[in-house]
Order: structure tokens, then C-alpha cells, then sequence
């Protein structure tokens, strides 16, 4: 028996840390595409572009993939108020014939991203080889006679604990600033915002940035436990999306249980399915939420508030 | 304006002359993935050709015709390979050279066969590309069903495992590696318990390294690239899974990138290989030490069968009554040669056809370095058995 408990359990555990960090990045795009109405399809390549902040920052000046955080949000954030200011709006204006043209538009910006970097960094694969990768805590170690093991690994632990982090910070900035409330105000009606006096150009702005930000945090959480080469992004895209539509579209809170469900769902397909499995689960799960539960997540935390 | 027309003319006159010179080379385009995930592999390939060719030229060619290699980018997809080796065959190329992965390799020696172009594969392992018959494609490195040759022998004598467990990537490669691991597998008595294939891109093998360790196998064999190889080695050390032996099957493994990668997670860890550096073959370590003085590491197997297929083409080349790929493919028939990467004689046995049979080895990170540990009589340093558990490492 003992060995089966060890095996969910260790499962379990490696299931909420990959989902922790899954949240970080489907919450960025979750936080655009309700505020912005815009699937920011160029959601994981802007990760990859973080990755290599990171990346050069511990190959030339040795700064620890962590630290990174503060130079790579940052920076995104500046990428992301730029992509929005110079290309998003401006095609927002254009009338054409397919309604959604800015979604495709960040299909390209993805694109034009990926492709830079194998230019300038070529497709070689980086990783950034800390000293703790595999350090870890085991039960054992603290519970001598323990009847099963299991391990707490240090790096996906760190990570995990930044993503909630971040994810409370930004609970915080929605919910208790004034920007933070015109963010939400933007997201729920633009009229009525526009009415009360928000600044609604500047609110997606900054939507833009924001979401731009936490995938840039996203990354430097990944680097250490993870590789890096150019064309990664497509498959975060992929992630983030998932995440999005399972959290119910845009909701932020929606986004975070979302992708924890995601990376338990996708731990435990690994251990009793087989690991192949995993990424088909992950869009039949897409599949299964449009049609069963088309408002995701979000719809039954409204429902529970609704039922008090 | 007069003195810039004279100067264009003159421009013109010795592109002339060089077109006039370039005339009497031999100009080899080779297919290999130089952009893509696999662009590590062909660029270690690239090198080697390079250090081949020069060499050659400088000893006067082949029949005195200055030998001239291109690259051709095919990103590891069988389609752009394919579209590269028509190409070439229009080109009048009398003889095709290279690819890496399993998948393009097939594409363009199905390609060869149609139009009879003799093409020599260099580092491509599925079996089925020398098992189809054809009669235009040789093959100089081993196949996948004997890669792990040495690896299964130390098994047997040394391990004596009752277990395995078996991971590996739903590639070509991978998946025919890990076929033929299982057949042996089960010809020598020792249960498959988890055998798990993973899409390349995985994040996370914890949950399948858990179901490993609830196994409890003898023995982990992987078969995977570089970066799955030391995520993987990785991860088996936080979650101290303790087997007798870690081995894996070549390719990601056997590179120095993986030691640098996984770090003190890669020690002990045994590894399948067709090639080492510190073998005993002729101009194996002259060109070892030339590939480390110009780009700071040894190479690997990959490097060693570009480097001497250079020399099976030229030898082939010299021998042919005629360049027409007839008659080349009649001289690379008769090919029986001592060269860096070992002998190349291309035979019809056991199913396959121009099948070069030779040694394999298996590799050993002893102190954060690879060290050829088997067969004994080629060993570079001993073996170390048992190895020690996680636990006890510091």
C-alpha cells in the first residue's frame, strides 16, 4: 500500500508546483484578454524573450535566473506597452473584414519574435546550470522511520513560491489600488469606464504591460528548471491558452485555479496514463470545457457567490 | 568613366578566370540540420567534414580535383531534407552524404534510391534504412538494434540485472532504440517493468520517474536527446531514485553538453557509444585533438563518422572506373578500409544490406568526465560498480 500512497502523493506535489507556475503564465494572458478582449497569441514567445533576459544575465554577469526577475518584468512590461501603443491600437482603428485582426496580428508579432531571436541567438539550446538544480529536501532526512519518501525538489519549490508571490501582488494592485479597480472597471464595461473618467487607453496600456510583466516573472521561474531555444514559445502559447479557457475567459481568479487543475490533471495522466499522454489530455480538457463548462472555471465561483 | 569601365571589364575577366579555375573542383553539398533543435549534432558534423576536407586538399585532392563542401540547411524535417536531395541529384552530384536524424535520413535514402544516387549514411541510426533492399544506400555507423552492443554486454557481466525500466522519446530514434532495448531485454531474462515514451518539449518527468521508482528496476535505460537527457538525470536525482545502473542510449548522452548540463546528477551514468576519442584507431586522435585545438571540446561519435566518411568518399571516388553513380556505387561496394572511426566494410548480412558492422562501446562520467569503460581491452579507466546511492553522494 505504502508505495502507492508514495507514488499519488509525489505525483500530487509535482502536480501543484508545475501548476503554480502555470498560473503565472495563463494569468497574463487571462488579465489581457479581459480587459483588452484580445488572445494574446504572442503570449509565450514574449516568454521567450524573458528567458534570454535571464539567460544572458547568468551567462555574462553571473546574475542568479532569480534576481532576474527584476530586470526581465521590467523589460516586458516595456515591450508590452510598446507592442500595444505602436502596434495593437493602431489596428484596433482599422476596419477589416475579419473581426478579430489584432489576434492575428500578435500571431504575427509571435512570429517576428521567434524569428529574431534564431537570428540573433541562433536555435542552439541554453540552459542556465545552477549550483542548487537538483538540490531537495527529502522526508526522510526530518522523519527518520518514514514509510514512504518523498522529495521536495529546492528550484521548483523557490519558483512556486514567487508565482503565488506575484499572484497575491497582483490580487492586491486589482483589488485595493485605484488603478487596480480601473483596470477591473475597464474590463467590465469600457462605456461605463469611459463615463466615470478612466483613462481607458492608458488602462489597456497598462493591461498590456502588466500581462507582458508576469510572463517575463514566469520565465525567469522556468529558466532554472527548464532549457531555452528559440521557438519554446509556441508551446507556452499553447499553456497559457488552456489555462485561459479553463479558467473561464479572462477571469483572473478563474486563471489561477485553472492552472492548478491543469498541472495536477497533467501529473496524474503522466503517472497512471502514460506521459504521452499529456499533451493530447491537455486539449481534450480545451475541448471539454467549450462545450460542457463554455464559461470556465470563473462560472462556478460566480454561481457559489450568486447561491449565498 | 572610361577608367571604371576598364576596371568593370577587368572585374569581369577574372570572374571569368575563377569560373575557369573553380572548374576543375569537386563541390559536395551535404544535407544537415543546422537550424532546428538538432542543430547541435550537425553542427558537430559540419565541423568534422570541414576538418576532413581541408586535410584531403591539402594532400591534393581527390584525383587532383580540390574537394568543395556546402551546407545545406535542412532543420531536421524529412520534407526540406527530401527537397535539398532532389536538388542535388538535379545538380548532377554523383554521390549524396549526410543527414542526421532518422526521419530525414529515410526521407532522402528513399529519395537516392529512385533516382540510383549512391548516398552514405554517417549518423543515422533507425534499422529500417538499410533493411528495405536498396541497393544505393550504405551505411558506415552502426544501427540502432547494435548500439547499445557494449552496454547490454557490461550489463550482463557486471550488473546482472533482473529489472529495467525503459523512457524514451516518441521519436524515430528513440522509439526504435527502445524497441530493440526491449528485445534484448527479453532474449536475456530481464523484465521490462515501465516502459514510457514522452513528447520531446516535457517540462516535467517527475510523475513518470515516480511510477519508475515504485518499480523499483535494476536498471533505468533512456533514449533521448541532449536536453531531455540531463532534465531527466536531473530529476531522478531529486527524487533519489537508486538503480543499479542509469544508462543511456547514446545520442543525448554521449555528448559533452550533457555533463555540463546535469552536472554532478550525470556521474556514473553509463552510456551507449559508436566512437571515443581516446580509441586506438589510426588518426582517431590526430583528428581529436585538431577538432578540441579549434573548438574546445572533443567530439563525438557524429564528428568521427563525418570526419571519416569524408575518407570513404574519397577513397570510393578514386576507385570508381567512372563518376557516374553506377559505377561510384560498385567502388563504395568494395569499400574495406581502416579509417579514424574505425573499419568501414559494407556487408549483406542479417537482414540489412551495405551495412557497415562494427564495434560499439559504452561510455562511463567518471569525475564529471566521459571515459570509455567497455569492452575492457579498449577501456581508458575502470569501470566503477556498484555505485554508490544518492544518499551516500556528496
Amino acid at each position: 500500500m505504502a508505495p502507492h500512497i508514495e507514488l499519488l502523493l509525489q505525483t500530487l506535489i509535482a502536480g501543484i508546483l508545475l501548476g503554480g507556475l502555470y498560473a503565472l503564465i495563463g494569468l497574463g494572458m487571462a488579465l489581457i484578454l479581459g480587459v483588452m478582449r484580445i488572445i494574446n497569441l504572442a503570449h509565450g514567445d514574449q516568454m521567450m524573450i524573458a528567458m534570454y533576459i535571464a539567460f544572458f544575465g547568468y551567462d555574462l554577469f553571473q546574475i542568479d535566473p532569480y534576481l532576474s526577475i527584476f530586470i526581465a518584468a521590467p523589460a516586458l512590461f516595456l515591450l508590452g506597452v510598446g507592442l500595444q501603443k505602436f502596434l495593437i491600437t493602431p489596428v484596433l482603428r482599422v476596419e477589416s473584414i475579419l473581426p478579430h485582426n489584432q489576434v492575428i496580428l500578435t500571431v504575427g508579432i509571435g512570429m517576428v519574435l521567434s524569428n529574431l531571436a534564431t537570428v540573433f541567438f541562433t536555435s542552439d539550446y541554453r540552459s542556465t546550470p545552477v549550483s542548487y538544480a537538483t538540490t531537495a529536501w527529502y522526508l526522510s532526512d526530518y522523519w527518520k522511520d518514514a514509510p514512504i519518501e518523498l522529495s521536495l525538489s529546492l528550484p521548483w519549490s523557490v519558483s512556486f513560491v514567487f508565482s503565488v508571490a506575484i499572484t497575491a501582488l497582483l490580487w492586491f494592485f486589482l483589488g485595493r489600488t485605484d488603478t487596480g479597480r480601473s483596470i477591473r472597471a475597464t474590463a467590465q464595461d469600457l462605456d461605463a469606464a469611459l463615463l466615470m473618467g478612466v483613462n481607458v487607453q492608458r488602462m489597456r496600456m497598462l493591461t498590456f504591460g502588466i500581462g507582458s510583466a508576469l510572463v517575463g516573472a514566469a520565465a525567469c521561474l522556468f529558466i532554472p528548471i527548464y532549457y531555452l531555444y528559440p521557438a519554446l514559445g509556441k508551446q507556452f502559447t499553447n499553456i497559457a491558452f488552456v489555462i485561459t479557457i479553463l479558467g473561464g475567459l479572462g477571469s483572473v481568479e478563474g486563471a489561477i485555479v485553472g492552472g492548478v487543475i491543469l498541472g495536477i490533471f497533467e501529473s496524474l495522466t503522466s503517472t497512471y496514463l502514460g506521459m504521452g499522454w499529456a499533451p493530447a489530455g491537455r486539449f481534450i480538457i480545451f475541448v471539454l470545457v467549450l462545450i460542457f463548462l463554455p464559461g470556465g472555471v470563473a462560472s462556478l465561483i460566480k454561481k457559489k457567490r450568486f447561491a449565498k | 568613366m572610361k577608367r571604371f569601365s576598364l576596371a568593370v571589364l577587368g572585374a569581369f575577366v577574372l570572374m571569368l578566370f575563377a569560373v575557369n579555375l573553380y572548374a576543375a573542383d569537386l563541390e559536395l553539398a551535404i544535407p544537415l540540420p543546422l537550424t532546428g533543435s538538432e542543430a547541435k549534432f550537425g553542427e558537430i558534423q559540419k565541423r568534422s567534414y570541414e576538418i576532413a576536407a581541408a586535410e584531403i586538399n591539402a594532400k591534393g585532392g581527390i584525383k587532383g580535383k580540390r574537394l568543395v563542401l556546402h551546407f545545406e540547411d535542412s532543420q531536421a524535417k524529412p520534407e526540406t531534407a527530401r527537397a535539398i536531395v532532389e536538388k542535388l541529384i538535379g545538380n548532377k552530384q554523383p554521390i549524396i552524404v549526410g543527414e542526421y536524424t532518422s526521419s530525414c535520413a529515410k526521407a532522402v535514402a528513399a529519395v537516392a534510391e529512385e533516382r540510383k544516387i549512391p548516398y552514405l549514411v554517417v549518423a543515422s541510426a533507425a534499422d529500417e534504412i538499410t533493411q528495405k533492399n536498396y541497393k544505393y544506400v550504405f551505411r558506415q555507423n552502426a544501427t540502432n538494434a547494435h548500439y547499445a552492443d557494449a552496454v547490454i554486454s557490461f550489463m550482463t557481466q557486471v550488473v546482472k540485472p533482473k529489472s529495467m525500466a525503459i523512457i524514451y522519446e516518441s521519436t524515430n530514434f528513440g522509439t526504435s532504440g527502445a524497441e530493440d532495448m526491449e528485445k534484448q531485454a527479453r532474449k536475456l531474462g530481464i523484465n521490462v517493468v515501465v516502459k514510457e515514451k514522452y513528447e520531446k518539449g516535457a517540462v516535467d518527468f517527475k510523475p513518470i520517474l515516480s511510477k519508475v521508482k515504485a518499480a523499483r528496476p535494476d536498471v533505468i535505460y533512456m533514449v533521448s536527446y541532449v536536453m531531455d537527457a540531463s532534465l531527466l538525470m536531473k530529476q531522478i536525482k531529486e527524487l533519489r531514485i537508486d538503480a543499479k545502473l542509469y544508462a543511456g542510449g547514446a545520442a543525448g548522452f554521449a555528448i559533452p553538453e550533457f555533463i555540463q548540463n546535469a552536472k554532478d546528477a550525470s556521474e556514473y551514468v553509463v552510456t551507449a557509444t559508436l566512437w571515443f576519442h581516446k580509441l586506438n584507431y589510426p588518426g582517431a586522435k590526430a583528428y581529436a585533438d585538431k577538432y578540441k585545438q579549434k573548438y574546445g571540446d572533443y567530439p563525438s561519435y557524429h564528428g568521427a563518422s563525418a570526419y571519416s566518411a569524408m575518407y570513404v568518399v574519397k577513397n570510393a571516388l578514386e576507385k570508381a572506373k567512372s563518376w557516374s553513380p553506377e559505377d561510384i556505387r560498385t567502388a563504395l561496394k568494395s569499400t574495406d578500409m581502416m579509417t579514424a572511426y574505425g573499419p568501414v566494410k559494407f556487408e549483406d548480412k542479417d537482414g540489412y544490406q551495405n551495412q557497415n558492422f562494427h564495434e560499439t562501446f559504452a561510455l562511463q562520467v567518471l569525475k564529471g568526465n566521459h571515459e570509455l569503460i567497455w569492452p575492457t581491452k579498449y577501456a581508458s579507466a575502470k569501470y566503477i560498480y556498484p555505485i554508490p546511492a544518492w544518499r551516500d553522494r556528496r
